[in-house]
């Protein structure tokens, strides 16, 4: 299946080699149907610490799993305002 | 415990007096409640002779405790009609406090409406009024130049009111200067420039001090500091995200959620986003040579503020904030960062609130008299303003009077007040905040962003009403005991997650005045705080009825996630459930 990735902030370098989709900081990037969010995760190497995911705006926890043609989209903890 | 400095600006006469008795636990927001609970009339004329501007260093100003520099202004809001206390960083606190001032307090109107007034605060806190006619309609930074070059002290700590202010506009904030001297930190919210126009006051000056106060137990109060600081940096939103991108890494993450309200909260995401978010932000920034880190006031170890240049590497604006940034780009369609970095620094030498000013843009830019995503249309309306023009004067009242006065059914208001960068269908617990807080449209009183979006102080589902109430009731204590203290609400994300930081902050309050502090005694100051303003807005006339978002916000649904305001009225109401019980022990009922 295939998804879009993006990764913001100091998560940005971990991004894979790959065609971009909606923007800089996202990538089309293809997986096995069934993977989770903290598979994806491993499989970028994403530093050990705090994150926060979501697939579709939706805010997930990692082990939720993957669909084809979704989003996910992962930031380090962040705030401001 | 310092003294209150008395400014009566019709017999212009200044004085000290002792903070009276019973308040030695208030300092900042309490104190300026307090004051203004004490001593203007709910009925008052905001504008008039009986409101009250009240300054107060919060109880760690002029000490070195971490982020423990910030000041509140109060008064009677002319934008809300209600209380206002508004917060802001920058030099002043930590010399008033050195001063030996707890507070000032403005009083009264000049007999001759035309005079001009800086009151001017030496080092052991004592006042005169000086005539500065000549600053008259100066913008923020020009006056705060003449005011280093009158008093010979490149040091010098000001506060200035721009033209927005002398001319009683409602959106017209009160501006503070930085550690460097520009006068671009902001007590922006619910028009309290406007109340220092009303008061003939141009300008307040102090001299940076430098002795910081004295302990009652130095040892135990450094203790405290280090382990307050420790959480700080130990924190990775206080510790990384904050000081490497500033408050605008926001953007990407709120737009992502589909909060991140678009063309005048029409919609939930900005096509634009990337090009004026914080990663980029600070790209642009290096690019050019600007400044991407330090604190907004002295002790700041989290250091989120930074400089905005132009091209050629000069001074621009403050790196702006993540709220300017929405209001005067998403908000109004806009994805210019240049362009919005423009209409940041004439807001600001204007003396405009951003957040208030954004609202405006984006409304009239929905009345079709200006396009949304216009640059050139968007300067033109400030421009509005700085002439005072007729379109001006109600441009510069706030996103309500534009609203009504061209004829917009879709105005982003509670309490008069416009909403931040944060739409509440999608992250309802933020909805809680706007609709109940004493202040009106507020994010800063309750910041649901945390559990809402953020993954700090726990997790709890935006799009549902389910825990938002409490939620938000919890924060608005904790935020008026955090802004009491003078410390910057960023420490929250810390003092939620870790509890040795919470802990720190009644420690450093023990050792420091000698006082016993503990964690009930901070929740307590907290609600104690919350009870002064809503009793003070119950007898200004408000009611339940103002504890709620606009109507089109409960029907109208917002893409991506076609969500409404779903949040029911007896929730709302549940909020402030705790203000009569507080009320009674403190044995107060009305002001």
């Amino acid at each position: 299946m295939r998804i879009e990735l993006a990764l913001f902030a100091s998560l940005e370098p971990y991004l894979p080699e790959g065609e971009s989709a909606s923007g800089r900081r996202t990538r089309m990037i293809d997986l096995p149907g069934g993977i989770t969010v903290g598979e994806v995760v491993a499989r970028l190497g994403l530093p050990d610490q705090p994150r926060v995911c979501f697939i579709d705006g939706r805010g997930v926890r990692e082990d939720a799993v993957l669909t084809d043609g979704v989003r996910l989209a992962i930031f380090p903890p962040v705030a401001g305002g | 415990m310092g003294s209150l400095l008395r400014v009566d600006m019709a017999c212009l006469t200044v004085k000290k007096e002792p903070v009276p008795a019973g308040w030695a636990k208030y300092a900042g927001r309490a104190l300026t409640d307090a004051i203004i609970f004490a001593e203007v009339p709910p009925k008052a004329d905001p504008l008039g002779p009986a409101n009250k501007l009240v300054l107060a260093p919060g109880l760690f100003g002029g000490t070195p405790a971490p982020n423990g520099g910030r000041l509140s202004i109060g008064a009677k809001s002319p934008l809300t009609g209600g209380i206002k206390e508004s917060n802001v960083g920058g030099q002043f606190a930590h010399s008033a406090a050195k001063a030996g001032l707890a507070a000032i307090i403005i009083e009264g109107r000049p007999a001759d409406p035309k005079a001009l007034y800086a009151l001017d605060i030496d080092a052991q806190g004592n006042g005169m009024l000086n005539r500065v006619d000549d600053l008259a309609g100066l913008g923020n930074y020009e006056t705060a130049e003449k005011l280093h070059a009158m008093k010979g002290d490149d040091k010098l700590v000001t506060v200035t009111n721009g033209p927005a202010g002398e001319m009683l506009m409602k959106a017209a904030g009160i501006a503070v200067s930085d550690p460097h001297g520009y006068p671009n930190r902001f007590a922006g919210r619910g028009g309290l420039g406007a109340v220092m126009g009303s008061k003939g006051l141009k300008a307040i000056t102090i001299p940076l001090g430098i002795e910081s106060l004295p302990h009652a137990d130095k040892e135990a109060f450094t203790a405290a500091v280090r382990k307050f600081a420790n959480a700080l940096k130990e924190h990775p939103v206080s510790g990384q995200g904050l000081p490497t991108y500033g408050t605008n890494v926001l953007a990407n993450i709120i737009n992502e959620a589909g909060g991140y309200p678009t063309r005048n909260f029409s919609e939930g995401r900005f096509e634009g986003v990337e090009k004026i978010s914080g990663e980029t932000m600070r790209e642009i920034t290096l690019e050019r040579g600007g400044n991407v880190k330090h604190g907004c006031h002295t002790g700041c170890v989290i250091q989120c503020s930074r400089y905005y240049v132009h091209p050629d590497g000069s001074y621009w604006t403050k790196g702006s904030e993540y709220e300017s940034v929405w209001a005067l780009g998403a908000d109004c369609g806009i994805d210019d960062m240049d362009g919005i970095a423009e209409l940041d620094r004439k807001c600001g030498d204007l003396g405009l609130d951003t957040i208030e000013m954004g609202n405006v843009i984006a409304v009239y830019m929905e009345s079709g008299k200006a396009e949304f995503g216009d640059v050139q249309g968007a300067l033109a309306a400030l421009e509005e303003c700085a002439k005072g023009t007729e379109t001006g004067r109600i441009l510069g009242d706030g996103a309500e009077a534009t609203g009504m006065a061209f004829g917009v059914e879709r105005i982003p208001v509670v309490k008069h007040q416009a909403m931040p960068a944060y739409d509440p269908r999608p992250i309802q617990g933020i909805g809680v905040t706007y609709a109940t807080s004493t202040q009106g449209a507020d994010h800063t009183a309750g910041y649901s962003i945390t559990a809402n979006v953020l993954g700090v102080g726990g997790t709890v589902d935006p799009l549902k009403p389910l825990g938002q109430a409490e939620l938000s009731k919890n924060l608005q204590i904790a935020t008026a005991m955090l802004d009491s203290f003078g410390l910057c609400i960023f420490v929250a994300f810390p003092v939620l997650d870790i509890p040795a930081a919470f802990e720190a902050i009644y420690e450093m309050a023990t050792a420091h005045t000698g006082d016993p502090w503990d964690a009930d005694a901070l929740m307590k100051l907290g609600r104690e705080t919350i009870a002064f303003e809503r009793l003070f807005n119950e007898s200004a006339g408000f009611t339940a009825a103002d504890d709620r978002l606009p109507a089109w916000m409960l029907t109208e649904k917002l893409p991506p996630h076609n969500s409404v305001f779903t949040v029911t009225d007896a929730e709302l109401d549940s909020v402030h459930d705790f203000v009569a019980e507080t009320a009674a022990e403190m044995g107060i009922s009305k002001p």
